[in-house]
């Protein structure tokens, strides 16, 4: 077994070659330039310095994957490139309106989730220690995720989008849920992955429930929703009991009804959907606008800064996709999506050839929260779903959720079996 | 292990959902594009709740009848002509339903799925659209509806282009007055574009209906000879009664009576012919459908007479009772007659870069045989020559049929329908001014002055 991985190893070492890298390298930077280049030109843009500020990002880029390639001989790089390319789109768009200062602050986001993607990896490669620590990742966060809310709730009140889901620290903003999506898959796939007693399985089933539990009290649906899905694919990979799945997901989809019987904001957004144009400057005008901007940008788009879309809230965070359309064009757009779902297919095949189902379910479920958190976003801001106002991964302007985007990755990436190359070096 | 890994066949469902969900945007992208870049929250086009950007509309002589410059929507520099144009163009806002502006507005953003509402935001040609409108015509259309309300229409027969289009009540659009919304009797129903959506009581144009039922219908119309006392009595029975003649002609054939617009003889032809035979021949003339204008179709003009008495029948013969009639309708009949009975549908936009749009000259459904087309053409232009007088109009060789329709309470609406036989100048002409008086006193001069425009642009 372990002999054909390193031949598998080997082969693929030959199959990545520099040239491959070298070329995705200078694509992406070029697309980089080429997106940025209104925005330097823009009045909000920030000019010369937003260029220097490109010049500091598109080296880091190079630098990250000469340093990983020589360094720590890692050999391929899927996912970095198109956490790069998705970064850079964000940040192009916030500079569009935000200027340097916007970018920087989205920039400092991208290197700590570079950093917390390359510390999750490292800790990743050893299974045993994931597993020796997964109680008390589950407790903490468990801790963390209830004190936060109880902060959020009762001292700050930060009540924002009809959530108490926000905390500022010195002028960052910081979603909890963000940070605890981490520790959800973590101790989702950690606790499934061995020791299949029934212990482990209800407090497994507690720890989720506890987190979505403060998600509702939070009113974060949307989050909640995506938490939600995450347990569902846990459950299902590691049981395969469908009937059961089927089961659970009928007792929430009766939960989820009482829910919007009680909560009329909530109600609201059902009865604005599929009726947006019902009310175009009223409750569908998020999702109007989106459409709106969406089909004037044609393949092409208007360029980055001139959006319309700007005038409308939430534009560089949840409703971001529909400012892709009209700025960057369809064909970026399109591009997007290939990626997100290339995500999903990259996770199934590392999946598949993982060394331990611990990494098989992690990558599975991680690969499943983007993918579904992506849908939910770009579906309800064209009003194929209801709106949940969630933000679209690593696009979308925030701190913490590009933090947890890229950790996220590093559950995928660690089910690659080229993620650790050194183990199967020799 | 190994079923762990069989399971991530559920991320695969999900990738495919996702796909799925993207088809569905994609299709809706492709399906109602248009309509969403048009719709009035639209920023890049919409300012203040009108089109502000949007590309340029010409007449068919390049004639600028609106543009934008700077973010801000411009009409033609003459104020008669942006009055005389104004329905056609269309307001900013979308009041006048089948304006330009709001019919036409993808095509006026130079939209489609590829480049988006790039071509307008960058100026260019795609966005343009160019009507056949003569700006010059319509003027003096206008200027010689002398402040009547109602409605002038040119158009070229063999080609199908609509020359002249005005509707009154109108107003500047570039000073739009500010007692548009409270003067309701100087304003009364002035985002209507009467030609395309009004109707009203014909009148003695409808005799031309009447005229090709009989033609078709009765061997020896021409033969017969009729007597006119000034009334003609439908018979003795409970729906029967007396028809009212404008005059008391005596002795006419039916040449004669169509001349003279005798109401005896048509009610009396009319009831001969019977519900049944009139109500096939209006059908046949495509009076139940509505005129296909480009993208626009117009009101139906109605004609019912399926619970007619013998008095109800010898007064829808003339024109009144219910009937009600769309002028572009008229127009289209006029032109399937100087056509010899080919009619061929009006259209109203040249040429914009949406290459869907009607360039060529299309036939309509309506039937009428070459041999009806060429006597009834006859008969109408019998009535200049021999009544109305050709000095009434020089130089255009004109054919025609006066109506003066009786409305309860108010003017009659002056009519004129009819056409010029000059081989370049194959134009039909429709004059409705509503409430406007007597066809031969008031609609005759309307058409004529817009006539001689129109033979001024050769």
């Amino acid at each position: 077994m372990a002999k054909e991985k390193m031949r598998y190893s080997d082969r693929v070492r030959k199959k990545h070659s520099h040239v491959g890298k070298t070329f995705i390298l200078i694509a992406l930077t070029a697309f980089q330039w080429v997106s940025f280049l209104p925005v330097f030109f823009s009045d909000k843009g920030g000019g010369i310095l937003t260029a220097a500020l490109l010049c500091v990002y598109v080296s880091f880029e190079w630098m990250y994957v000469v340093f990983m390639h020589f360094a720590i001989k890692k050999v391929n790089f899927e996912l970095e490139f198109i956490a790069f390319f998705f970064s850079g789109i964000g940040m192009c768009l916030i500079a569009g309106e935000y200027g340097t200062k916007g970018m920087l602050k989205q920039m400092i986001m991208v290197v700590a989730g570079v950093i917390a993607y390359d510390v999750l990896l490292w800790f990743l490669k050893d299974v045993k220690r994931v597993m020796a620590v997964r109680k008390y990742v589950g407790f903490f966060a468990l801790l963390f995720f209830g004190a936060a809310f109880v902060y959020i709730r009762f001292v700050a009140k930060t009540y924002i989008n009809g959530a108490y889901n926000w905390i500022y620290i010195g002028g960052i903003s910081l979603q909890p849920s963000e940070i605890v999506k981490i520790a959800f898959i973590f101790v989702g796939a950690a606790s499934l992955d061995k020791l299949l007693t029934a212990k482990n399985i209800y407090l497994y089933i507690l720890f989720s429930m506890g987190c979505i539990g403060i998600l509702f009290l939070m009113k974060d649906f949307g989050t909640a929703l995506i938490y939600f899905f995450t347990f569902i694919v846990v459950a299902f990979m590691r049981s395969g009991d469908l009937r059961s799945i089927i089961f659970i997901c009928a007792g929430a989809l009766i939960g989820a009804v009482l829910i919007f019987t009680f909560l009329p904001h909530v109600a609201a957004r059902f009865e604005t959907y599929r009726h947006v144009w019902d009310d175009p400057f009223g409750r569908g005008y998020q999702q109007i606008s989106v459409l709106i901007c969406a089909a004037s940008g044609g393949l092409r788009g208007l360029g980055v800064g001139n959006g319309k879309l700007r005038e409308v809230y939430a534009d560089v965070t949840d409703l971001v996709f529909g400012l892709i359309c009209e700025e960057l064009g369809l064909i970026i757009a399109f591009a997007i999506v290939i990626a997100f779902a290339f995500i999903c297919v990259y996770a199934v095949r590392c999946a598949r050839s993982a060394p331990s189902s611990f990494y098989s379910i992690s990558a599975c479920a991680a690969a499943a929260m983007i993918l579904f958190q992506t849908c939910l976003n770009i579906f309800g801001i064209t009003d194929l779903l209801p709106l949940t106002g969630v933000t679209l991964p690593f696009i979308s302007q925030g701190g913490s959720s590009m933090i947890s985007c890229w950790a996220l990755f590093a559950f995928i990436k660690a089910a690659d079996i080229r993620a650790y190359p050194k183990i199967y070096k020799s | 292990m190994k079923s762990t890994t069989k399971r991530t066949y559920v991320l695969i469902i999900l990738v495919i959902a996702f796909f799925f969900g993207l088809g569905f945007f994609t299709y809706s992208l492709a399906a109602h594009g248009d309509e969403w870049v048009t719709h009035r929250a639209n920023k890049h086009i919409f300012k203040n709740g009108g089109i502000s950007v949007a590309g340029t509309i010409y007449d068919r002589n390049g004639t600028v009848l609106a543009e934008s410059e700077d973010g801000v929507r411009y009409y033609n520099s003459d104020s008669s002509v942006r009055k005389a144009t104004f329905h056609a163009v269309g307001d900013l806002s979308g009041y006048i339903a089948t304006g330009v502006h709001t019919v036409y507005r993808a095509n006026l953003l130079g939209y489609n799925i590829v480049n988006g509402i790039y071509p307008v935001l960058a100026g260019n040609k795609d966005s343009d659209i160019t009507l056949t409108l003569d700006a010059s015509v319509c003027k003096a259309a206008y200027e010689a509806m002398n402040g009547k309300k109602g409605t002038v229409l040119v158009y070229n027969y063999k080609t199908g282009e609509i020359i002249c289009m005005v509707s009154a009540p109108t107003y500047d659009p570039q000073n739009v007055p500010s007692d548009v919304k409270t003067n309701t009797e100087k304003y009364e129903g002035v985002y209507l574009n009467r030609a395309l959506s009004g109707v009203f009581t014909p009148g003695s144009t409808f005799k031309t209906v009447t005229a090709i039922a009989a033609i078709e219908n009765i061997p020896d119309i021409y033969e017969r000879s009729f007597t006119c006392t000034g009334k003609y009595k439908t018979g003795n029975g409970a729906g029967d009664g007396e028809v009212i003649c404008n005059g008391v002609h005596g002795k006419v054939n039916f040449e004669r009576a169509f001349n003279v617009s005798c109401n005896c003889v048509f009610a009396q032809l009319a009831v001969e012919l019977g519900p049944n035979v009139l109500t096939r021949t209006v059908r046949k003339l495509g009076f139940s459908q509505g005129v296909p204008v480009g993208k626009i179709t117009t009101v139906r003009s109605s004609f019912d007479v399926s619970d007619a008495t013998n008095l109800d029948m010898g007064w829808a013969g003339i024109g009144q009772y219910t009937t009600l009639v769309n002028p572009m309708q008229m127009l289209l009949l006029m032109g399937t007659i100087a056509n010899g009975g080919t009619g061929i549908n009006p259209y109203l936009v040249e040429s914009s870069s949406e290459l869907n749009m009607q360039k060529t000259s299309e036939s309509t459904a309506i039937s009428l045989s070459p041999e009806t087309a060429k006597e009834i053409g006859d008969l109408l232009r019998s009535n200049v020559k021999n009544y109305y007088s050709d000095k009434k109009f020089p130089d255009l060789q004109m054919c025609g049929k006066t109506g003066s329709a009786q409305v309860i309470g108010d003017n009659s609406h002056a009519w004129f329908v009819g056409y010029s036989q000059r081989e370049d100048m194959p134009y039909a002409v429709v004059v409705c001014l509503e409430n406007g008086g007597m066809g031969y006193n008031d609609a005759i001069p309307v058409a004529n002055k817009t006539m001689q425009a129109a033979l001024r642009t050769k």
